[in-house]
This record gives structure tokens, C-alpha cells and sequence, in this order.
């Protein structure tokens, strides 16, 4: 043990009582979690992903969104709201394989961000209807910062991976090696540090658009 | 005059500030209000969270060590310091050591209790502040004055003017949007030259050993990710046991502090790069800081290690809403700051913040780990007394009082004589001006008392039945 770290521990040790055994703290906290539950905003009533795309829309998050059939109409999604936001037929795509794998033609692509990216194309892991939050695992399929520069970020999720609440994400991957980020995203960058006035688009995207894929359909 | 009666006196007669600070406290308070009145379990959300951040500050060894290991093996660097100072020269050194020119720093309460700032710039570092607020104190050469909102005591007009000045190409700067695009192109750049990007940590996560961090506009991110390095300054009481706890307090925090239900971007940091990734640094540290957080253990201020740093004390303050977050004299302003400053940098020195207070427990009731921050206000107090800090003339005033109430019949005399003598300075109801009274009557006025004591109208009320 290093010097700092022993002298840390030798104050803790002073001024609390024994330490408890690893059993007993284990006890306590089985005790705590099973009271979460009931302290959840109890507002998830409905499937998840009609929670999440409500939530995803509502004032607080801001993001804009809509439903797709299939991954394959995903390329035609993107077109439209670069015709609607006068954007360059030319994008970020995020390099996972689904994504890759799609028709793109009509669009200019590139698997890598840059600085000052207009619009960017992403695939979530997955969504949290509580929040309205999608989920993010970094890896070479999902590189951090497409979700950080671009003012216009798209992002597909599967309709089939949107959990509840936020700790029925963490219990999914219970257990599991952490990844080297999860990013929980939850509508677009906002600051109010002026006046306390919000204002889009601070550093991250200052437009989140939610590409849900898959059914309902009517 | 002392130091801190300058401040205030000085706070007091800023109108703009006064425009300032109400401009955002009233703010965070309507929307805190609207987020709470949304979530019906918030009371037991709040004793849940109270509970959970006892349990970890109860058997923090065990905790700290379950982190350092599960920290190690996603690769991570541990380091340990004692104090500010010990862990300012640790961050120094990994920087020397990466040959940084330039760091970029996510806004972290930590980093400026300890000074960090400072030291990079003492060690020839250039350090750039990316989380909106601290790029406008940097630029105006300030500290925060708010633990969520660090420039809050600046009006738009005086963001303007500071962007016009040190802006490249700033444009237009008449609207709170035209300035926020003008910080977002001019540190662009500046976020991905950086060598180094130091951040804080609103958690540290036992059980996987990650840290999380919570901004709104994607800074930490930007930060954390492009350059080699990537430093976490973390007090040693952020721990919480898993991810599933860390829920429940990002609940609260959240709330508490913005009115939002979760911060627009929530990360887990976990190690450096993995094999195949094309961003993320490459070398992980995390420095676990003391600095005074084990004393206040020893000191009866466990309760204290709750806190979330969400800053609803501080809105909801009665005092700080007057006076602003730089007459405290202090990183931590408010009531929060009122029990740790003393803590932190001795209660001689500090006497005066746990006195700047009026008791009316509002911060209590609005923390969310219901920390009993009048309670421990108190304590200061009881301390500076038995240690004789208290100013003269109070401990006089209180010895007189004390000499009258102990004898029923010279104190009637005395609040007779006083209630004779006060109406002579009032108008209407209220009394602006009155001798020995000018330390309260320069910025609120006194009531009229009274025309008898309430002995007096007690007494009558009797003989009339
Ligand atoms: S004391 Fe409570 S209300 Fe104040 S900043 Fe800390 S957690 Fe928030």
C-alpha cells in the first residue's frame, strides 16, 4: 500500500468504528436495493418503446423522432431530414456492420467524424423509456465521439431494446466487463449557463433525431 | 470591517449582481419545483439515497478498495493523495510526464477546491476550460460563484461584452444563442489539440470501478475522449456500490439541481482505450483525494460527505440570494459551503459563514440526501463560541441579555424602556434608520414593535376575563 493511501485509511479507521464484515455490508445493501423499486418515477406504463419515443419527444428531452419499418428504410429516413434541414447529401457512419451493410447510394459516406461534422448517422445499443435516454457501449463499432461533434446526430434503435427503467438497463449487463464508456444521451447538448436561459447545441449536437426501428405498425 | 463584512457590504450594493443571481436562482427554483412535484416517490427516493451514501461513507474502506481493484483491471492508473496540494502535484506530474502543452478541464468542484487551476498554470501548463460557465470566469479571470452555475453572477450583457474581447470572428452577440455558438466554434478546436483532458467525478462505481460524469452540453465528453490522457480528480466520498445505486442518486441530483430528469449526457468511464477503438485515451488515471474529507469524518461531519454537490441549498438560500457565491470567500458558497469551508480551511479563519445564516432550514428540506445542514450550522457555531471566536460585541450583547433574563424584573424594565423608544424612528409600520441599528437597517427595514410587551398585553388580556 502506498504512503497516502495507508494514511487515508488510517483516519477512516480512526474516526468510524470497526470496519463491518464483508458479509454484513452485503446484507445492507441487499436491503437498500430492494427498496429501490418503489422510488422509481412511476410513470412506465405502456410498452417501452411508446414510453420512450413519448418521452424521447416531450419538452424536457426535445429530441424529434419517428418509426421505420426495417434498418433498410433507414438510408431513405436520412435523406428526408437532410432535405428538411437543408443539409449535404454527406455523412458520418457510425462503422457498425448493420449500418455499413445498407444501401446508402444517393448519400456520401465516411466511417470516421470530423471536427466540425454536419450530420451524423449512429445505431444505439439501446433506449430507456424513463428518461427517453439512448445507450451507448463504446467499441470499434461504436466509436465515442459520434454521439459529441456533429450538429446533427440520427440515431436508429431497435424497438426491441428499450428497457423500462434505468436500472433494467444496468441489471442487462449485470456482471459483464464494464466497456470502456456507456454513454446514456438524452436529447440534444443544451447549456443554461447564462442567465440560466437554455440554449441548444452548446458543444454536442444541437439536433437529435430518434430513428426507431421496427414495429408498431397500423 | 472584517474581510467578509467587506464582501458582503460590497455584494449588497451591486444591482447587477443582485439582477444576476436572481435571474437564475428563480430559474432552478421553479423548475426543481416542477421535477419534484412530477415524481411522487421523491421522499422516499431521498431517505433511499440518504441511506445508500451512509452505507458507503459507514464502510468506506471497503468500498475505496473494491474500487482500486475493479478500477485496475480495466486498466486504470490509481493514485492516492492525502491532500489538495499532494493531488494537484500528482496531476502536474502525469501531465510533465505526457510532455502536455495543453489540458483541457471539465468543470470539476474538486479541482477547485484544490487548486488546480492554479497549478497548471504555476507549472507553465495551458489549461482550457470547456464547460460554458468556467470559460467565461476563466476569460474574466474569476472564480465560480456557484457550484452548478459558476458564472452565475454575470448578466448576458457582460458574457457579450467578455466574448467580444476575447473571441475570434465572436459575430453577433446580442442573444444568450449568438454567444453560445460563438464559445462552441472558438473551443472547438482547442478540445482536440489537447494533450491532457482532466475531469471530476460525480461517482465513483465500486463494483466495475468506472467513474461517471454528468454534463448538458457534451464538454466532458469532448474532454475526456480525444486527447492521450484522460486524469479524474475524485474526492474519496464519491463512491456509490454499483451502477444500480448510482441510478437512484442521479435521480435526485439531477432534479435537485437543473429541474431536468437526467443530464443530457451520463457516462461511465471505464479504463483507456480497447483494442480496435478509434477514439479514447490511451493512459487512465484516477487521483482518490482526502483533503480534509477524512477529517470531517473525525469531526462529526459524516453527514456532510452526502452531499451530491447539486446546489439546491444554495438556490433556496435566503443569504446567498443576496449576497451572491463570491462574498463567502470560498470554493463552496451557501449553506453547503457554511459547514465544509470551516472544515476546510479552520474555523478562525472561516468564523463568519456558519453566522451568515438564518436558520430556516429551507436547505434542508430541498437536499436530496436530507443532509441537516441547520443542525450542523449550529455546531460551528457552539464551536466558534467555546472557542471564543465570537466578536466582541456579540459576546457582550449576550452577557447583558443573559445578566436581564436572569432578573424577570429589570428585563421588563429594559423591553418597556426599548418599545418607548422604537416607535420614534418608525414610519408607518417600519423603522429605515434607528442608532445602534444601522448593521441591520442599511438593507431591510424593522417592524414597528409593538405599543405594550407581550407580558404587558398578557396580563391585561387575563384582568379582562
Ligand atoms: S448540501 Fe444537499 S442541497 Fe446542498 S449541494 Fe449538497 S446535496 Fe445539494
Amino acid at each position: 500500500m502506498n504512503n497516502a493511501k495507508k494514511a487515508i485509511f488510517a483516519a477512516i479507521g480512526k474516526a468510524l468504528p470497526a470496519p463491518a464484515s464483508a458479509p454484513a455490508i452485503a446484507a445492507e445493501l441487499t436491503q437498500l436495493r430492494a427498496r429501490i423499486d418503489a422510488t422509481r418515477p412511476e410513470r412506465v406504463s405502456g410498452p417501452p418503446d411508446e414510453v420512450f419515443l413519448d418521452r424521447v419527444q416531450s419538452p424536457g428531452v426535445a429530441a424529434s423522432a419517428e418509426r421505420i419499418g426495417s434498418l433498410n428504410d433507414l438510408p431513405a429516413a436520412v435523406m428526408r431530414y437532410a432535405a428538411q434541414h437543408d443539409l449535404a447529401l454527406n455523412i458520418a457512419l457510425q462503422p457498425h456492420p448493420n449500418l455499413e451493410a445498407l444501401n446508402w447510394s444517393g448519400l456520401q459516406t465516411r466511417d470516421h467524424v470530423g471536427t466540425d461534422e454536419t450530420l451524423a448517422v449512429g445505431l444505439a445499443l439501446g433506449g430507456i423509456a424513463e428518461t427517453g435516454s439512448l445507450v451507448f457501449h463504446s467499441s470499434p463499432e461504436s466509436p465515442t465521439l459520434f454521439a459529441f461533434l456533429p450538429l446533427h446526430h440520427i440515431v436508429a434503435v431497435s424497438y426491441k431494446n428499450i428497457w423500462p427503467w434505468m436500472e433494467d438497463y444496468v441489471r442487462a449487463f449485470t456482471g459483464a466487463p464494464p466497456p470502456r464508456n456507456v454513454n446514456l444521451v438524452t436529447g440534444a447538448s443544451g447549456t443554461t449557463d447564462i442567465e440560466g436561459t437554455l440554449v441548444r447545441g452548446a458543444h454536442g449536437p444541437g439536433w437529435l433525431h430518434v430513428v426507431m426501428v421496427g414495429p408498431p405498425t397500423d | 470591517m472584517n474581510a467578509f463584512h467587506g464582501r458582503v457590504t460590497a455584494a449588497l450594493a451591486d444591482a447587477t449582481l443582485k439582477i444576476a443571481i436572481d435571474r437564475t436562482t428563480n430559474t432552478a427554483r421553479a423548475k426543481r419545483a416542477a421535477a419534484i412535484a412530477a415524481w411522487p416517490e421523491f421522499a422516499q427516493a431521498r431517505v433511499l439515497g440518504r441511506d445508500i451514501k451512509d452505507h458507503v461513507i459507514a464502510n468506506m474502506e471497503y468500498y475505496l478498495n473494491q474500487f482500486e481493484t475493479n478500477a485496475k483491471k480495466t486498466g486504470a492508473k490509481i493514485h492516492w493523495a492525502r491532500t489538495g496540494q499532494e493531488a494537484c502535484e500528482i496531476v502536474v506530474g502525469i501531465c510533465k510526464a505526457a510532455n502536455a502543452k495543453t489540458v483541457t478541464r471539465s468543470k470539476s468542484m474538486l479541482g477547485e477546491e484544490i487548486g488546480l487551476p492554479h497549478a497548471l498554470e504555476a507549472a507553465g501548463i495551458e489549461r482550457v476550460e470547456t464547460d460554458l460557465a468556467e470559460h467565461i470566469i476563466q476569460l474574466a479571470h474569476e472564480k465560480p460563484s456557484h457550484i452548478i452555475w459558476p458564472a452565475l453572477h454575470k448578466t448576458r450583457e457582460q458574457v457579450g461584452d467578455l466574448f467580444r474581447a476575447n473571441h475570434t470572428d465572436p459575430g453577433a452577440l446580442e442573444t444568450v444563442e449568438q454567444m453560445v455558438n460563438s464559445a462552441r466554434r472558438n473551443l472547438r478546436e482547442k478540445f482536440m489539440a489537447a494533450d491532457v483532458g482532466i475531469s471530476g467525478a460525480n461517482f465513483l462505481i465500486a463494483d466495475t470501478g468506472a467513474i461517471c460524469t454528468v454534463t448538458n452540453e457534451g464538454n466532458a465528453e469532448l474532454t475526456t475522449t480525444p486527447p492521450r490522457v484522460h486524469i479524474v480528480t475524485a474526492g474519496i466520498e464519491k463512491l456509490v456500490p454499483s451502477m444500480v445505486e448510482a441510478m437512484t442518486m442521479l435521480r435526485l441530483l439531477v432534479r435537485s439541481a437543473t429541474g431536468a430528469e437526467l443530464t443530457q449526457y451520463t457516462t461511465f468511464h471505464a479504463g483507456p482505450k480497447r483494442t480496435g477503438d478509434v477514439d479514447g485515451p490511451e493512459e487512465f488515471h484516477i487521483v482518490l483525494v482526502d483533503a480534509g474529507r477524512t477529517t470531517m469524518l473525525a469531526e462529526g461531519l459524516a453527514e456532510m460527505l452526502r452531499c451530491l454537490r447539486c446546489g439546491a441549498c444554495m438556490n433556496h438560500c435566503v443569504v446567498y440570494r443576496q449576497i451572491g457565491g463570491h462574498a463567502y470567500g470560498a470554493t463552496y458558497p451557501g449553506p453547503m459551503g457554511s459547514v465544509i469551508t470551516p472544515s476546510l480551511d479552520g474555523l478562525e479563519k472561516s468564523q463568519d459563514l456558519p453566522r451568515a445564516c438564518t436558520l430556516n432550514g429551507q436547505c434542508q428540506e430541498v437536499c436530496p440526501v436530507a443532509i441537516p445542514l441547520p443542525k450542523l450550522i449550529r455546531g460551528w457555531r457552539t464551536k466558534a463560541w467555546v472557542q471564543g471566536y465570537e466578536p466582541v460585541y456579540t459576546a457582550w450583547a449576550l452577557r447583558i441579555w443573559e445578566f436581564l433574563a436572569l432578573r424577570p424584573a429589570l428585563y421588563q424594565i429594559a423591553s418597556n424602556m426599548a418599545l418607548r423608544v422604537m416607535p420614534v424612528f418608525a414610519k408607518g409600520g417600519w423603522i429605515a434608520k434607528m442608532p445602534l441599528a444601522g448593521g441591520w437597517t442599511r438593507y431591510r427595514d424593522m417592524p414597528r414593535p409593538q405599543a405594550a410587551t407581550f407580558l404587558a398585553q398578557y396580563k391585561k388580556r387575563q384582568a379582562a376575563k
